[in-house]
């Protein structure tokens, strides 16, 4: 917090003290860049935030400048300026939202699908502006904007584009280090493991979006008074272009990036364009050498020094929130699931064949079945990620065929991945952060400083069983396969799931290790109280832990039974030894 | 028939089966390197300036023809080693490389020719009678040898070994290279054959089209959108995305406006994307 208000003054210090130092011509331009720097800073967000990259951020900034310079001309000296301006910004991140709901929610990808979506729109977006001659004045576009009541000299304009610049940059500041920005960056990471997490990951991608469509439109609705003329060149795809390359090359996932990008190469642009004719040829150069060689831009060079001196952990002294409990689905009858005759078919293959698996009350169970039985199918058809043909899946006693994954985390269903599946480039703090929040956060939680703290019994008894996990400050990605195991295993407890689904938890881990996940699931599933199935190949593993064991065979069920049961079964030898079944 | 009607299913073929031919090189590279190429309409835009070359040097117009295919062979192999080959395995990155590419291509074009749109005379003047509709006879010839170009492709594809070895390598490059099929070397090809096929495409299409430095990102956005609707990796899905994009396309544009036009076929790519993500012929 203190580093946070430190970092404050400074910047506003800064941008005080500077037309005095350039003068009045420069603080002019630099005002002008400021705007364009709020619009890219949107950029940041987007790619390097959350992972998926926006190609039409002009059609933002352009909405935003028409409705302001069309409410200026028309309601000059009026105080509905005082709604019709913010309006005006808002505006285009309420169109971004929306947008990308719609884009998001038919593909998790964010590839280039997005990318495209949103290029097609800005292109669109010119064509709408420069034709629709009534509204937006066609090619000329809007001339004569007034500029904003009160202000006359230059140096005022200076100040408002400084005043939105600093208030943008502070409250970006504040959401990339609050829970918000984790879950950000864990987009970019593993968009299915947040999913699993419980986020409503086109709900985070959409308002990350959103957030940048209105820091565009801040840099829009006061570029119109600012410049008194608005064309449709601003929703086109050059000035789009531009936003991305000064986000680029200033450095897209650090916070000054975008700004740096912006007014540097803003700058020199507005200097060199006239002399040299290749400068347009020599900047598209230098974005390609950026994403070649030097993906973390100019202030990649430069912020994470600082970003060490003052970053601190915050320590775990608050207990999280208790899950919300899903209404009308407590006891003992619904604790459990059951698939009625689940089929599931990948291209030409038939995966499931119609599986019956029923489980009504606590305890561990095991799924075993040679290669390509079905196992991680029947998880798969049970989280939604896989299209269940035909068939019915209940869950807690609910219909839940196709039920999405955050959903399902949600009411209580948690999944380990086969290979370990989290944020690598998190810190272990973080991937358990994520684990906690899912499922428990409200929107206010994600953007308070002290849900960094949250704590919560399981994690604590995990963390003395498998003592790596309180050296929380390491990277992810920097522990063994084993440990990796381990923690994805965690992070799934620690949201409290009623139904426990856990893919090969034993897989590349030693001996010792083994042990002790056993004994953390024999722990957790007991007071969780929980319903916990295990595919596994380990019969040592299967024998100590499986109260029960369900066989299958070529997509069905082929027995169920103790595990003595199971050993005696002629059926299930004669599927292992390879005879027909 | 109905003159006008002719007309304008004649000019519905001509729409599908020259945007064919531009997708086509887009989806070979996409199938077989995962490189979404997105400096591809930037080739036929340099085809495109190829013919209008030409004519300025009052040659013959057939004479763009091989320059177009030499100036973007040399390109696209350079492009493939310094820009694409480095970042095979980083599919989103590759993205923005030919992004950044593309930008240059047109800012080095708009460097120096400018801005100014250019009109390439079309070679062949006149018209046919076709079924008592008179058609202009370039666009009949370009439609036939638009057809015959896919089609000559795709009997290649089929038939010949080096097109079972692109196939092996899109099912499977580890095992391909391991059984000896030398994968760069294809892959370089292939790549080198896809910006070839797109600067064809913009020498045949420079006369019907108002050439200037930002005509490629038309082209490489119906492409993606042929894609989109049509699915990865089938011919099948190439051609029938091609139709529904051209098609819907050119007849909304001929009885509305062109942004409508336009506006439609994003809508329907953003309903693919929705509800059928792989397209209408998926990979399997």
């Amino acid at each position: 917090m203190a580093s946070f208000l430190g970092h404050s003054a400074a910047l506003i210090a800064a941008l005080a003290v500077l037309p005095q130092l350039v003068g009045e011509f420069w603080a002019y331009t630099l005002a002008l860049y400021f705007l364009y720097a709020i619009a890219s800073l949107g950029i940041g967000l987007c790619w390097g935030q959350a992972g998926f990259l926006p190609l039409g951020q002009a059609m933002f900034f352009g909405l935003a400048a028409y409705l302001s310079g069309l409410s200026l001309i028309h309601f000059k000296d009026s105080w509905l300026l005082l709604l019709l301006l913010p309006g005006a910004a808002l505006a285009p991140g309420l169109l971004a939202y929306g947008i990308g709901l719609l884009v998001f929610r038919g593909r998790t990808l964010s590839g280039p699908f997005f990318a495209m979506i949103t290029l097609a729109l800005t292109l669109l977006a010119f064509q709408i502006a420069n034709s629709w001659n009534d509204v937006t004045g066609g090619f000329n576009g809007l001339k004569n904007i007034p500029g904003l009541p009160g202000l006359s000299d230059f140096t005022d304009l200076y100040y408002i584009s400084a005043v939105a610049l600093a208030v943008c940059l502070l409250g970006i500041a504040w959401l990339r280090r609050a829970p918000a920005g984790v879950v950000w960056r864990a987009v970019a990471q593993n968009e299915q493991r947040v999913r699993f997490c419980g986020f409503a990951l086109q709900n985070v991608k959409a308002a990350v979006f959103g957030l940048s469509g209105v820091l565009a439109g801040i840099g829009g609705a006061l570029y119109a008074p600012q410049q008194n003329l608005v064309t449709p060149q601003l929703c086109g795809f050059l000035l789009s272009a531009d936003l991305v390359i000064w986000a680029a090359v200033g450095g897209r996932a650090t916070l000054y990036g975008p700004v740096v990008g912006a007014v540097l190469i803003g700058i020199l642009t507005a200097d060199l364009r006239d002399e040299i004719s290749y400068w347009e040829v020599i900047l598209a150069a230098i974005f390609i050498i950026v994403v070649l060689y030097f993906r973390q831009g100019l202030m990649g060079f430069v912020e994470p020094r600082f970003e060490r001196l003052w970053r601190r952990r915050t320590e775990r002294t608050l207990d999280s929130p208790a899950r919300p409990e899903a209404s009308g689905d407590t006891g003992l009858a619904d604790a459990g699931f059951a698939l009625d005759d689940v089929r599931v078919r990948m291209g030409s293959v038939n995966i499931l064949e119609g599986l019956d698996l029923e489980i009504d009350r606590p305890g561990i169970y095991c799924l075993i079945g040679p290669n390509g039985a079905g196992k991680t199918s029947c998880f798969n058809a049970m989280t939604g990620e896989l299209p269940v043909r035909s068939g019915h899946i209940r869950i807690f006693g609910r219909a839940r065929t196709g039920t999405a994954a955050d959903l399902l985390s949600r009411i209580g269903v948690g999944r380990k991945f086969q290979a370990p599946s989290l944020f690598p480039d998190l810190t272990v703090a973080e991937n358990f952060n994520i684990g906690l929040w899912g499922g428990r956060a409200r929107l206010r939680d994600l953007v308070r400083m002290g849900s960094h703290g949250w704590s919560s019994a399981i994690l604590r008894e995990a963390q003395s069983r498998f003592p790596f996990l309180a050296e929380e400050d390491r990277r992810a990605g920097d522990l063994s396969h084993g440990q990796r195991q381990i923690l994805e295993l965690v992070m799934v407890l620690i949201a409290e799931p009623r139904l426990l689904l856990l893919d090969e938890p034993s897989a590349g881990l030693s001996q010792a290790e083994t042990q002790e996940v056993i004994e953390a699931i024999r722990w957790v599933g007991g007071r969780l109280n929980a319903c916990t199935v295990i595919v596994e190949h380990d019969m040592t593993f299967v024998r100590e832990l499986a109260d029960r064991i369900f066989v299958l065979h070529q997509g069905r069920l082929l027995a169920s039974g103790t595990v003595a049961e199971i050993q005696a079964d002629e059926r299930v030898r004669a599927v292992y030894v390879g005879a027909s079944a | 028939m109905d003159p006008i009607l002719t007309t304008n299913i004649l000019n519905v073929v001509y729409e599908v089966s020259t945007l064919a031919v531009v997708v086509l090189g887009l989806a070979v590279v996409f199938g077989l390197l995962g490189v979404m190429n997105l400096a591809h309409g930037e080739f036929v835009m340099i085809g495109a300036y190829c013919a209008f070359f030409v004519q300025a040097q009052n040659l013959p117009f057939l004479a763009a023809v091989p320059l177009a295919l030499l100036v973007c062979a040399v390109l696209g192999l350079v492009v493939e080693r310094l820009l694409v080959r480095p970042l095979y395995a980083r599919p989103f990155d590759t993205l923005l490389a030919t992004w950044g590419l593309s930008m240059l291509l047109r800012e080095a074009v708009e460097a120096v020719y400018g801005r100014a749109f250019r009109s390439v005379a079309t070679p062949l003047t006149g018209s046919v009678d076709v079924f008592g509709a008179d058609y202009p006879s370039y666009r009949l010839l370009l439609t036939v040898v638009s057809i015959a170009l896919v089609a000559g492709l795709v009997w290649w594809f089929v038939r010949s070994a080096t097109g079972r070895r692109i196939r092996a390598v899109v099912n499977n490059p580890e095992l391909a290279g391991s059984v000896g099929i030398p994968v760069t070397g294809l892959a370089r090809n292939t790549f080198v054959f896809g910006c070839c096929l797109a600067a064809l495409a913009g020498v045949m299409l420079a006369p019907l089209l108002p050439v200037n430095p930002t005509l490629g990102l038309d082209f490489i956005l119906k492409s993606f959108f042929v894609l989109v609707v049509g699915g990865l990796g089938s011919l099948v899905g190439l051609i029938s995305g091609s139709g529904v994009i051209g098609g819907v396309e050119s007849v909304v544009s001929a009885f509305l406006d062109r942004t409508y036009g336009y506006t439609t076929v994003l809508i329907i790519a953003i309903l693919f994307l929705w509800l059928r993500p792989n397209g209408l012929f998926p990979r399997t």
